[in-house]
């Protein structure tokens, strides 16, 4: 045992059997207040305190167990790293590491080219890998989550049957651990998982489906029929068009686009961002309420019109053969890190949406109320009442994640171990391998990048901090 | 008919707006849908491949329900699995395999089992039926079947132990912080607070390594303490606490005070009660917390088996034996399976207690 262990068992000594000795010579107890005295002897620092300073020393043993607490293991390790990052040698006993000043930071930074690690030593390769990757997994992973959150929330939020339901369902994930997750997303997303089954079976049925004959007719009128629907239906609503048909317009019309490839005249690919943008275009449109709005719906389904003459469906749905994916074990595929997205994604986003829902439910209705008055199209509602007053819950949950997901560690290390070749090594991977898995330990390197890190998400949540000074005021 | 055809031509604009399913709102189920089916199948699909047999996970068997392969016991050569073929006129015949599986497939009849005869693989189909593979939890449950290094109890009693024990202590010291910060005034306050602050800003994993010298040295390196301590205090629940605090009314303690009761007497009879609610939502999130907590009991823990809490063991056990999905597949929902016990039981409290209060 060492000497703090020693010295922690005296001082629970000191408080059990000091504690008993003063209680029982000062208070008077019957059989029956055991509970009593219990509670009292749990309470008798406090107690102390208020007999020897007055009702002034109460709250600072109040505070005492916790502050012990973060000072110890909280507050005492963060400067400690400084130190230890400055030591070299495996001993774990603090006095014995010998003084190595700044070369454990002079190995990271022994780079002829920051950008590419692999001009770097080793320790540096190893270092700033994880770190091009955690900044790649942060700048990608928490746009996407905040987005999720938000949507989500705004439609849980919307007067929805089973509102309670829905919520919970979308939280459950926040509750399982990490290892379960990573055993549950191993299981679906193996070489012959049901994901791959699933997908290879929809191929099948896909393309057995376009090998009809009179397929190309029927998907023709089809989608003719649908087109017309929803082009009445956008159109006719009210006196301007309707945002969410022409949404539904819209993704018709990126379809059809992205099939018909009308580029491919022109010897050019991406059709879909062609789609997709003149989709996007055409919703804003609507939505700012522009005066050429209708004749733009119009315009737009002549062209989807044109354009569905000339597809051919039975290529359009011919998928070939379906190859079974691995997703999380191919190199330079780009699925482990986007299946590592997805999964932190699915585990995480439930919390920051009841956050979300939070700040959204504190919005006043009769904002609305007035906004729906003056006839506010529900894009302006949003971007000029929503938008504006869920701000400082959105900065709390962009920070929240963003410190989160710099810290990524188990769901990796359990799902794709950084692999495959360093893929998908994150920062702390870094750390904990260095310091504890190594035959020979590098306290020292591995203190000497967490001393950079932690640099690193303060200069992050600093700037975010900076940059959204004026909400956060609010 | 009418009626359907009111229903389809109805539009916008009309009086009845607010009560009308409209296009939105089937937006927003789909989108709710969708994501619930995201959430809810691969912890399905998990579930129902933890019931099936061996041989139907090993094969990767992508049917929803648990079939199993029936044998039937055949004279000198043991159990063998039956297959149904059927012949060209449509009859089906109970056989078993005599020979390796080729194109032209030796089988025989299980009451005539030296009488072979070849009939074309395609014509074979397994002869199956719903059984619940029991097996894959009692196994590494009851240590049987060589799962004998799957100490499922004693993992479970680490859980456990850490869990309440950490949560315990946790409830205890954050309330006392949140009772000083919240109703007394005294020198320092605003210092205390702004520490506080400053922890919830210090993320984990970046203290790493000299937490991890600072736990060797007090001795508690291996143990299950060196995992319940350090996580003891969280910001998160004293701030928590002290919002909470601050709306119980002052009077109350001056009441007290008036019957000369002491200050930790005021904080045990009084302030505790009054905040069950804010004290329940920390308890569930510390539970989360302890029970889901990897990275620091990997560090602490990982080096003696005893030790293990139930993730440990069950990332060990997973890495072990890597080819058996059945056991890991039914330890996974084992391990799954109290905090989602926990959360359909408390799902409407947890959700409002965070939504309303808690911040991490």
């Amino acid at each position: 045992m060492s000497l703090a262990g020693s010295l922690m068992l005296g001082l629970l000594l000191a408080w059990g059997l000091g504690g008993t000795v003063w209680l029982l010579t000062t208070r008077r107890y019957r059989v029956t207040q055991v509970p009593r005295f219990a509670m009292d002897l749990l309470g008798f620092p406090v107690e102390l305190a208020q007999r020897l300073f007055g009702r002034g020393g109460v709250p600072y043993a109040l505070l005492l167990p916790n502050m012990l607490i973060f000072g110890l293991f909280t507050f005492a390790p963060m400067i400690l790293n400084f130190y230890v990052s400055f030591t070299g040698g495996s001993s774990i006993i603090l006095f014995e590491r010998p003084w190595v000043g700044l070369s454990k930071y002079v190995d990271i930074f022994a780079c002829e080219s920051y950008l590419v690690p692999k001009t770097c030593s080793n320790a540096g390769y190893n270092f700033f890998t994880g770190l091009y990757n955690t900044l790649w997994f942060v700048g990608i992973q928490v746009p996407i989550m905040c987005a999720v959150a938000l949507i989500t929330a705004l439609v849980v939020n919307r007067d929805i049957k089973g509102r309670g339901f829905w919520r919970a369902m979308f939280f459950y994930p926040v509750m399982l651990s990490p290892v379960v997750i990573a055993n549950i997303w191993n299981w679906v997303l193996h070489r012959k998982g049901v994901l791959n089954a699933g997908l290879d079976e929809m191929t099948g049925a896909l393309n057995a489906l376009a090998g009809l004959s009179g397929f190309d007719m029927v998907m023709t009128v089809l989608l003719a029929i649908v087109l017309m629907v929803v082009t009445e239906r956008a159109l006719r609503a009210g006196a301007e068009p309707s945002t969410a048909w022409t949404a539904l317009f819209a993704l018709i019309l990126a379809l059809l686009t992205a099939w018909a490839n009308p580029l491919s005249l022109l010897d050019l690919s991406g059709s879909l961002w062609l789609g997709l943008a003149l989709g996007a275009g055409l919703v804003w449109l609507v939505a700012a309420g522009h005066r050429s709005a209708r004749i733009a719906i119009m315009v737009a389904a002549a062209l989807a019109a044109l354009m569905l003459l000339s597809i051919q469906f039975s290529t359009v749905f011919d998928m070939g053969r379906y190859r079974p994916n691995n997703w999380l074990v191919t190199p330079n595929t780009g699925w482990p890190f986007f299946w590592l997205v997805f999964v932190f994604c699915w585990s995480h986003m439930g919390f920051y949406m009841l956050i979300l829902l939070a700040g959204l439910q504190a919005i006043p209705r009769d904002l609305y109320e007035a906004a729906k008055m003056d006839a506010t199209r529900p894009l302006r509602a949003f971007t000029r009442i929503t938008l504006p007053l869920v701000m400082p819950t959105l900065t709390v949950v962009i920070v929240l994640s963003l410190i989160r997901s710099f810290q990524i560690f188990d769901e990796v290390y359990l799902l794709t171990g950084g692999g495959p070749g360093r893929e998908t090594y994150m920062i702390v991977q870094n750390i904990y391998e260095v310091a504890f898995t190594n035959s020979q330990p590098d306290y020292g390197q591995a203190a000497a990048g967490s001393v950079l890190m932690a640099v690193i998400i303060a200069v992050f949540t600093f700037f975010q901090l900076w940059l959204t000074r004026r909400q956060s005021e609010l | 008919m009418s009626r359907l055809a009111t229903f389809l031509t109805r539009t916008a604009g009309t009086p009845d707006r607010a009560e009308r399913f409209g296009v939105t709102d089937l937006l927003a189920y789909g989108y709710l849908l969708f994501g619930v089916l995201i959430v809810l199948v691969p912890v399905a699909w998990t579930f129902f491949s933890s019931i099936k047999p061996e041989r139907a996970v090993d094969n990767f068997d992508t049917r929803l329900l648990p079939y199993a392969q029936i044998e039937a016991e055949i004279e000198g050569q043991g159990p063998k699995p039956l297959w149904v073929h059927t012949d060209e006129n449509g009859d089906e015949v109970l056989v078993f395999k005599a020979g390796p599986t080729r194109r032209e497939t030796e089988v025989a009849r299980p009451e005539a089992p030296d009488a072979v005869f070849t009939v074309p693989r395609s014509s074979l189909a397994p002869h199956e039926t719903i059984s619940v593979a029991v097996e894959n939890y009692l196994d590494p449950l009851l240590k049987r079947n060589g799962q004998e290094n799957f100490h499922f109890f004693t993992y479970l009693y680490n859980s456990v132990f850490v869990t309440v024990v950490a949560t315990l202590i946790t409830l205890l010291i954050n309330a006392m912080a949140g009772f000083a910060l919240s109703k007394y005034r005294f020198r320092g306050r605003l210092t205390f607070t702004i520490l506080i602050v400053a922890t919830l800003l210090i993320p984990a994993s970046i203290i790493l390594v000299s937490l991890f010298f600072v736990v060797w040295s007090f001795g508690i390196f291996g143990s299950l303490w060196g995992v319940i301590i350090p996580a003891a205090a969280t910001p998160t629940g004293v701030f928590l606490l002290r919002q909470y605090m601050l709306t119980i009314p002052d009077e109350l303690l001056e009441a007290a005070r008036m019957d000369a009761a002491s200050e930790w007497r005021i904080f045990w009879r009084i302030i505790i009660p009054l905040s069950l609610p804010a004290l329940s939502v920390l308890a569930i999130l510390s539970v989360i917390w302890r029970w889901n907590d990897f990275l620091w009991p990997l560090i602490v823990l990982i080096s003696d088996p005893r030790q293990h809490t139930l993730q440990l063991g069950l990332t060990q056990f997973a890495g072990e034996f890597n080819t058996d999905f059945h056991y890991i597949l039914a330890m996974t929902v084992v391990t799954l399976l109290p905090i989602t016990l926990v959360f359909v039981w408390l799902q409407r409290f947890i959700t409002t207690g965070i939504a309303t209060t808690g911040l991490k």
